[in-house]
């Protein structure tokens, strides 16, 4: 009796205080165990620690850009904020939050660095926050965006869709908003549910005249996203917020470029073709390494990067060497980014398929919360997947 | 929990204990306590929940724990102890500012611009060249010589009044119903018609629906079709103005019916917040499309609306191109000067349909049109003032309008003569470069029009 009271109230004491990661490491010790074995379960929990669902992968250490420093996500993208607005006098930067940081801490110092007219917060309103946007880049100067998460980035679509994609088009290029770039948190990050896990670049995929680019890691994202402040058309750019902290790596100090609509093939490989995104790209390279261990399967590994307009061709290229192509992505199967990719790469290279295209996604819900490790595309659904492809 | 004891003596400092009741606060503001604490030793000790004040809030709370006034962040208000809903006053809304009576009589001297002869020429001659070139273009889509047009009947004076009080490198953004600016600022017909027809003069490349002008040189941004989305673009663009220190104004038109969309709310509150140089100007014209404001909305207009969110605002006669110009002119000024917004609303009355496509017999009375056009019209209201100057007669009145008319025919046969722009720009613009997959699809009509062009109306438009 005692033993389970004070599992119970130690177990309570650990939910009050919102210790997830501790009911996590509760739940893989077994409940029960837990409840009536205290001791036990505290020495499991020491054992197991929070499983993220991939291993970030750092990439090596890039030589061509000069001096590099070790930044997580969130400080690669300061970085690359700070490189733009002391280059681009006209910059600004603005959303919710922004002044004091940002509640990913993406603008730390750089209102204090470069003033308040240049680092601002708005009123809480998306559509405003883009329209405004447009606005600014109409006049030439660069607006730099910042969505909170991409999950209340939809106040905002018709801005987004019906104007700052249409602007140089329906003015026959008299006017235009290229100097506009949009960032937010996307995807999912472990506790975030409905409204703090989504992945919405299918909605924009759709949407002819603005560019959509998600990066893997702090290198890519800071490369990545000096392209689409210097791009000369508007830009969304969605950043894993579950790499803000958990990636780091080696990132150049002063400004580079990553070309966008650019896939890179991250691993060559002769069997299977894996294309993702973001995250997502980190879960493939592990199922290639166990496909390579339990398989002796070869795969070829591409981060497709910008999403729109995508880079057909690479992709098209791997797959006729290897004849069979996994694609991945959190976001639901249904009208996911996957459909379009599958739908290219079998018009393009039918003849060269041994097996039909295979996508493994979110199901067709709303993102849940206590369900997510049942929910997101893992690494043990791509194998399968990858198995099932092997053996078709 | 933040420690609140103090370092050395883990006192509590008293007002701490008074005003929270011993529960740690999160971000408390509070003096230094070194008197009033009973620590041992004071001039080491730093309670640990004081704070310097925040280094980026604008309004600095002074906090005193013996004060009974309002201490919330969220307004600057006194307490009241009398339960009272504010009456919203819908019987005598805010008044209508005018400068001329119905017969183009200015009623009080002091507010006559005294404007030169020039230029109030030039303010009749817009609106009048307007008023001819939408007859014709109207007319023009009956005969299914355009797919589409809308008309500026009686708002004629809330365009030319507003457009005469700014810069010509000020930024103009509309919404659909802005002619007059543009023929104010000198756009030739040719354009105006190049537009409508979709030909390969068309500054636009043809892509859009007829009225959908746009014009770099004349700063004014080519208007979309989606209702109040240009409202927040226009006060980014002010914004980027300031910062620019260019000495611009940006104004904003839309409508009474655009103004209950959520980027108005948006565009208002950001312009207040941010404060940006940037003048709204409401068309209230009675109709959005069938929908009277009476059902648009239930309080004062627009106008009143202003003020919720701390916008300077007046109510005009859009009628009275005088008001309407005294009122812009003010406005700019202010708005250049002092970096905050302002919002005009004109009160007009819309003659015309909504556009080709409505017939308004559907919903108003021809009795109601008819009073608006013969009895408070800006045209003849300014006519009058003209005539009453001695700056216009009868004479110059029939040959203008012949003159007018000639200029717009013209202006309107070559049009309709001029080819259409090449099939290939579909496809430009869409990007600043055009993507490979695109460049492949462009590709593909070309094949395509090879082999089926004659099922396509290809003679009319360029090779």
């Amino acid at each position: 009796m005692a033993a389970v009271g004070s599992a119970a109230s130690w177990l309570f004491r650990l939910r009050a205080a919102g210790a997830e990661g501790h009911w996590r490491r509760l739940c893989g010790a077994g409940l029960a165990r837990g409840f009536l074995h205290p001791a036990a379960t505290g020495k499991d929990a020491a054992q197991r620690r929070q499983v993220a669902h991939f291993t970030f992968q750092p990439d090596p250490e890039p030589r061509e850009y000069g001096q590099t420093q070790k930044m997580n996500l969130f400080q690669s993208i300061t970085s690359a904020l700070d490189n733009s607005l002391a280059k681009d006098p006209t910059a600004v930067i603005f959303g919710e939050d922004v002044a004091f940081g940002g509640v990913f801490r993406c603008t730390v110092g750089l209102r204090d660095k470069y003033g308040k007219d240049r680092v601002f917060n708005t009123p809480l309103c998306e559509q405003g926050i883009v329209g405004f946007g447009i606005g600014i880049a109409v006049t030439g100067a660069t607006a730099i965006a910042e969505i909170q998460f991409a999950d209340y980035i939809f106040p905002a679509f018709d801005q987004i869709v019906n104007e700052a994609a249409k602007y140089r088009y329906r003015s026959g290029d008299l006017f235009n908003c290229g100097s506009l770039t949009i960032r937010s948190p996307w995807g999912c990050v472990g506790h975030g549910a409905l409204y703090h896990s989504q992945s919405p670049e299918a909605f924009f995929a759709h949407c002819p005249g603005i560019k959509v680019v998600i990066p893997r890691s702090p290198f890519q994202a800071k490369g990545l996203l000096l392209s689409c402040i210097e791009d000369k058309n508007p830009c969304i750019f969605f950043e894993p917020k579950i790499l803000y902290r958990a990636a780091v790596e080696q990132v150049p100090v002063e400004p580079y470029n990553i070309p966008l609509s650019q896939a890179e093939v991250i691993q060559e490989g002769r069997d299977v073709t894996l294309v993702a995104w973001g995250t997502q790209v980190h879960v493939i390279r592990e199922v290639a390494s166990m496909a390579k261990e339990k398989l002796g399967v070869s795969c070829e590994i591409i981060d497709l990067r910008t999403i729109i307009p995508w880079d057909v061709d690479t992709v098209c290229k791997s797959v006729i060497k290897t004849g069979r192509l996994l694609i991945s992505h959190e976001a639901p199967l249904t009208g996911g980014f996957a459909s379009e990719i599958s739908s290219t790469i079998q018009e393009e290279c039918f003849l060269n398929l041994e097996a039909p295209i295979s996508r493994v996604c979110g199901y067709d819900t709303p993102f849940p919360h206590i369900f997510e490790p049942f929910y997101i595309p893992d690494k043990w659904k791509c194998y399968d997947a990858l198995r099932k492809m092997i053996n078709y | 929990m933040r420690k609140l004891r103090h370092r050395c003596c883990s006192q509590l400092p008293k007002a701490l204990l008074w005003e929270t009741g011993g529960v740690g606060a999160q971000t408390l503001q509070v003096r230094p306590l070194s008197s009033q604490g009973s620590c041992t030793q004071p001039a080491r000790c730093l309670p640990a929940a004081v704070v310097k004040p925040h280094p980026h809030r604008q309004q600095e709370q002074q906090f005193s724990s013996l004060d009974d006034k309002p201490q919330f962040p969220g307004a600057s208000a006194e307490f009241i102890d009398k339960l009272e809903f504010i009456q919203p006053n819908v019987i005598s809304g805010i008044p209508i500012y005018r400068v001329m009576d119905r017969q183009g009589q200015i009623i009080n001297p002091s507010e006559d611009p005294h404007l030169p002869k020039e230029k109030v020429l030039k303010f009749y001659k817009s609106m009048t060249l307007l008023n001819t070139m939408d007859r014709i273009l109207y007319e023009s889509q009956r005969q299914g010589r355009i797919s589409f047009y809308m008309t500026n009947y009686g708002e004629e004076g809330t365009h030319v009044g507003s457009a005469a009080a700014l810069d010509n490198t000020d930024l103009v953004f509309g919404q659909y119903r802005e002619a007059g600016v543009l023929m104010y600022r000198d756009y030739p017909l040719e354009l105006f018609m190049a537009q409508c027809y979709g030909n390969v003069s068309d500054l636009g490349k043809g892509r859009q629906m007829p009225v959908h002008y746009g014009c770099k040189e004349r700063h004014f941004v080519t208007i979309s079709s989606p209702l109040a989305t240009q409202i927040p673009q226009a006060v980014g663009a002010a914004y980027a103005a300031k910062r620019a220190n260019a000495n611009r104004v940006v104004i904003c038109y839309f409508g009474e019916g655009a103004a209950s969309e959520g980027d108005a709310h948006a565009g208002f509150n950001f312009a207040a917040t941010l404060e940006c140089p940037i003048i709204f100007f409401c068309r209230n014209n009675g109709y959005a499309i069938s929908t009277p404001t009476s059902e648009q909305y239930r309080g004062d207009g627009i106008a009143a609306r202003g003020p919720g969110y701390g916008i300077l605002s007046i109510r005009v006669d859009g009628n009275d191109v005088f008001a309407v110009y005294n009122a812009t002119k003010e406005a700019r000024r202010r708005a250049v000067a002092e970096n905050q917004p302002f919002l005009i609303e004109a009160m007009t009355y819309r003659i015309g349909h909504h556009s080709t496509s409505d017939d308004s017999s559907a919903y108003r009375s021809v009795d109601e049109v008819n009073y608006w056009d013969k009895q408070d019209h800006p045209i003849s209201r300014l006519r009058h003032y003209l005539l009453s100057q001695g700056w216009w007669d009868e004479e110059q009145e029939k040959a203008w309008r012949k003159q007018s008319r000639k200029k717009v025919m013209e202006a309107f046969e070559q049009a309709e003569r001029k080819p259409k722009p090449n099939p290939n720009l579909l496809f430009s613009d869409v990007y600043q470069e055009m993507p490979s997959q695109l460049r492949k699809q462009q590709e593909s009509l070309a094949r395509h029009l090879q082999t089926y062009g004659e099922h396509y109306p290809l003679e009319h438009f360029d090779k």
